[in-house]
């Protein structure tokens, strides 16, 4: 069973959409891919045909790869109701408010991350695991649920996704990999640049200086392109562009386009399978 | 001369005075300064750290000091003062003024330091960064210049002189209490004129069109460099500090040794460095730590703090890994500032979107948001009225609007034709007559009935003969004729009058045939009693030349007067002067800053003990 985490070195990095694009590309290739992810903050999210609630971006990813939407692709989502209280859905079901006096149980979401992951890799044969915000928040790191604590748990390889349209990314992808635990990091296997314009010729010496020192490679530069995804991280203020009543007919031919694109930019999705299958 | 030496005399009869507030031109270069030598003693000293010679109009030398600001200083006038009367010196002119300089200077005069703030990214908060310790150290009665090497935005303003430096400068250089902005403080300016483009300004004037790898190829390394040392020298040279502005990431590894925007300008300015780190995207310890860490050592040794900047929620988790980023990356963090509700100009035309205005805002003001709008900060006193504002893109942004306004744009003759092609045009036409409509700089000129572009100065076309809205019978004729005019003021011909302020800055003379809406008041300058823009209030039509004509209260409140929604208007009973909103604001985001930094560690990097 193949499997492979996306992180993103920041919110908003386009780690949604690029695991959207990963899982059309896998399923043209037959490779059955599953879209999962550990722990979902959102304030959106999507009803799953047998009554569940999942966030809205594995909805959109579920499609991406062929497939219904279903609560194992994420087991465990946090809905901000106001008032710092936040609403738990655990495997699409409402479970409990939780708040800062009341904290939720991160081990016991761990745990049920890991249950609903192993019962997708025993169906489908590539999990594609998105990660949430950035995996080194220092403060928040120990209780990490799908970023660090999937790795951890599961000893899942990963790729980082970096956002270069606010500029900094080689610091962004290079300052993750030095904050990431040493015990996960050799987990850490290539990096990807995201929302580049223009000739991706110039970054070619700093690409280079980042695989030098960090032992991972550079899978690819993604262009730009003007559409995103419905945004489902609160922290995100980007706005969808997707406009009209058919919502997901529409995604479904930016998805497309992504992936074209993507190969298109001679991503190397390659080394990206024979990562997820290590 | 004899002049002067009379000034001069009526100088030293008259002593210490101060700042003189009731004097019609204070502060004429900073709040606080010593107006004691209005006119100075010492001129024409010829001391090259405090002027130079430049050619008059008659071809002869003259020396010129118009930016020396130590004789502005209350210490230096005080000791001034005391030496002459120590020496017993009663005339101007007297022979030993020279060594009252000397002795002045050896005990007053030290060049000053500089501090470079960098960001993680863009839009991390360099920008307020900067103008709140300008205005920290402002408060301490520092004299500080704000410093951005190069810039790139088509948000520019007219310096006193007549050159053009990024709107933003200015608001910093507000901020450090200073009256003029100069050239120096933004050098390189670079307005994007395509994907790949920019025009170059170099202390403010045109210097030549460059794509990225010419600009990097040959610029930098040619004349890029030396423009940078010069004028950072020249205000290290009269001011306590110069607080720089980085532009992007200063670890954009791929471009390092060519980068004279951060630390390749450190280093000439010999400047300690303060990262600043947006918190709110999250991965803040990632890009602080991998910024840090990609710099090379030589220049990493520079970063004497870190900034994390707009925090919104409770800082205490946030705060709990500061010592572990401290270990790891060896750098103390400086301040964790929060989230700063402030209303300042934006930089960026994206981060229009946020500006909410105040009370009920039904009435809906659109904005056409041309491709290559410019000078936007136009219409950010509009915002803070009681309106709501949409950006016009497509027709159908119109649907609905009791108000439209067209702004500045860095090309007329594109922007009209996008506008014609996607039918906004037209339906502008339509609105004629049924909501206000008001064209500044670029926007005046489409109202008008022709735009002639035969020789395609403007739109690269050459035989371009444009057809205007047609609002106004206006013609504009583009050649090489550009004009650039600060600190203009005006006097409203309509409505209730009042004194308006502005600047202008464009290509192309129009031929005006329509009732005026201002006379010029400039004390200076030809253009004195000139009248200028264009109304025709039965059809509310209004068009200027002059940006910045919303900042002032009068033609803010004229214009809304003729918005309304369902009848209703919105609420002007307490419009205000923009700078007075400003100078508000500049406040309150230092005292955030005040509050949530390690002013004295701050002032420790700057080599200040409190």
């Amino acid at each position: 069973m193949s499997r492979i985490l996306v992180l993103g070195t920041s919110s908003g990095a386009g780690k949604t959409t690029f695991c959207a694009m990963l899982c059309r590309y896998l399923a043209r290739r037959g490779l059955d891919p599953v879209p999962f992810k550990g722990l979902n903050l959102s304030l959106n999210s999507y009803a799953t045909a047998d009554g569940g609630e999942i966030g809205i971006g594995q909805a959109f990813q579920a499609w991406s790869a062929g497939l219904e939407p279903e609560t194992d692709m994420n087991p465990v989502l946090l809905k901000p109701s106001g008032g710092g209280v936040i609403q738990l859905v655990l495997n699409g079901r409402p479970s409990q408010d939780v708040s800062e006096s009341k904290p939720m149980d991160r081990k016991g979401a761990l745990e049920e991350a890991a249950q609903a992951f192993g019962r997708l890799s025993e169906r489908h044969g590539f999990v594609v695991c998105e990660g949430s915000g950035s995996p080194v928040e220092l403060n928040i790191m120990d209780g990490d649920v799908a970023n660090v604590g999937l790795m951890r748990r599961l000893g899942v390889p990963a790729i980082l996704v970096g956002d270069i349209e606010r500029g900094g990314v080689f610091a962004a992808v290079y300052g993750t990999w030095r904050l990431i635990p040493d015990d996960v990091r050799p987990l850490l296997k290539g990096f990807v640049i995201n929302r580049f314009r223009g000739d991706a010729s110039i970054l070619g010496d700093g690409i280079r200086r980042i695989e030098e020192l960090t032992g991972m490679r550079c899978l690819g530069v993604l262009p730009y392109m003007d559409l995103r995804f419905p945004e489902e991280d609160s922290l995100s203020d980007s706005s969808g562009r997707l406009e009209g009543g058919d919502v997901r007919s529409a995604f479904m031919a930016n998805v497309d386009e992504l992936t074209d694109n993507a190969e298109r930019s001679g991503f190397d999705f390659e080394s990206l399978i024979k990562f997820a299958d290590e | 001369m004899d002049c002067i030496k009379k000034k001069v005399n009526e100088e030293l009869k008259a002593g210490w005075i101060g700042p003189n507030r009731s004097c019609d031109y204070h502060p004429s270069h900073f709040e606080g300064q010593d107006c004691t030598f209005c006119y100075c003693p010492f001129y024409p000293c010829e001391d090259t750290d405090l002027g130079d010679f430049i050619v008059g109009r008659r071809g002869n030398r003259i020396w010129n000091c118009s930016d020396c600001l130590f004789i502005h200083r209350t210490p230096v006038v005080k000791f001034v003062l005391s030496e002459i009367e120590r020496l017993g010196i009663t005339e101007a002119g007297d022979p030993r003024f020279p060594d009252v300089l000397a002795s002045a200077k050896e005990r007053f005069y030290r060049p000053g330091r500089a501090l470079m703030v960098v960001g993680a990214t863009s839009d991390a908060g360099k920008s307020v960064t900067v103008a709140a310790i300008c205005r920290i150290l402002h408060r301490r009665g520092f004299l500080v210049a704000p410093f951005k090497s190069q810039n790139m935005s088509l948000n520019s303003k007219v310096t006193r002189s007549g050159s053009e430096i990024a709107m933003i400068q200015t608001l910093q250089a507000k901020a450090a209490g200073l009256k003029n902005p100069d050239a120096h403080m933004n050098p390189i300016l670079l307005k994007p004129k395509g994907d790949t483009t920019s025009q170059v300004m170099v202390l403010g004037q045109p210097y030549g069109d460059y794509n990225v790898t010419d600009y990097y190829g040959k610029f930098v390394p040619g004349p890029g460099r030396e423009i940078v040392r010069e004028n950072v020298d020249f205000l290290k040279g009269r001011y306590d500090f110069v607080i720089m502005e980085g532009a992007g990431s200063p670890a954009e590894i791929n471009i390092y040794d060519r980068d004279i925007a951060n630390m390749g300008a450190a280093v000439i300015a010999d400047a300690d460095v303060v990262l600043v780190v947006n918190v709110e995207w999250g991965g803040s310890f990632a890009y602080a730590l991998g910024t840090i860490e990609l710099i090379p050592e030589e220049d990493r040794k520079r970063i004497k703090g870190v900034i994390f900047n707009n925090l919104r929620g409770k800082a205490d988790s946030f705060r709990s890994a500061i010592p572990e980023f401290e270990r790891i990356s060896g750098v103390p963090v400086i301040g964790v500032v929060p989230h700063a509700d402030v209303v300042l100009p934006s930089e960026d035309s994206e981060a229009l979107r946020g500006i909410r205005g105040k009370g009920e805002g039904r009435c809906l003001v659109g904005v056409v948001k041309f491709p290559r709008i410019a000078n936007f900060t136009d219409l950010d006193p509009l915002f803070l009225e009681d309106v709501s504002v949409v950006f016009v893109e497509k027709a159908s942004d119109l649907d609905g609007v009791d108000a439209v306004v067209l702004p500045g744009t860095k090309n007329t003759i594109n922007d009209l034709r996008w506008m014609d092609e996607r039918g906004i045009s037209d339906r502008l036409r339509e609105l004629r007559g049924k909501v206000p409509i008001v064209g500044i700089c670029g926007g005046y000129q489409m109202m008008g009935t022709t735009l002639d572009d035969s020789q395609g100065i403007e739109g690269g076309v050459k035989d371009c003969v444009a057809k205007g809205l047609g609002f106004f019978d206006n013609v504009t004729t583009f050649g090489e004729y550009s004009k650039r005019i600060v600190n203009n003021t005006a006097e409203m011909l309509v409505g209730e009058g009042g004194e308006v302020t502005g600047y202008e800055l464009h290509m192309g003379v129009t031929d005006v045939h329509e009732k005026p809406l201002f006379r010029m008041t400039n004390r200076f300058g030809p253009d004195a009693g000139e009248e200028e823009g264009s109304v025709r209030e039965d059809e509310m039509l209004f068009g200027t030349y002059q940006h910045g004509i919303f900042d002032k209260m009068p033609f803010r409140k004229y214009f809304l007067s003729f918005v309304s929604h369902d009848g209703k208007r919105p609420d002007t009973s307490d419009v205000r002067d923009y700078d007075d909103i400003i100078e508000e604001n500049i406040d309150r985001l230092a005292d955030v800053f005040e509050e949530n930094l390690d002013i004295p560690a701050l002032l420790g990097i700057l080599g200040v003990s409190e």
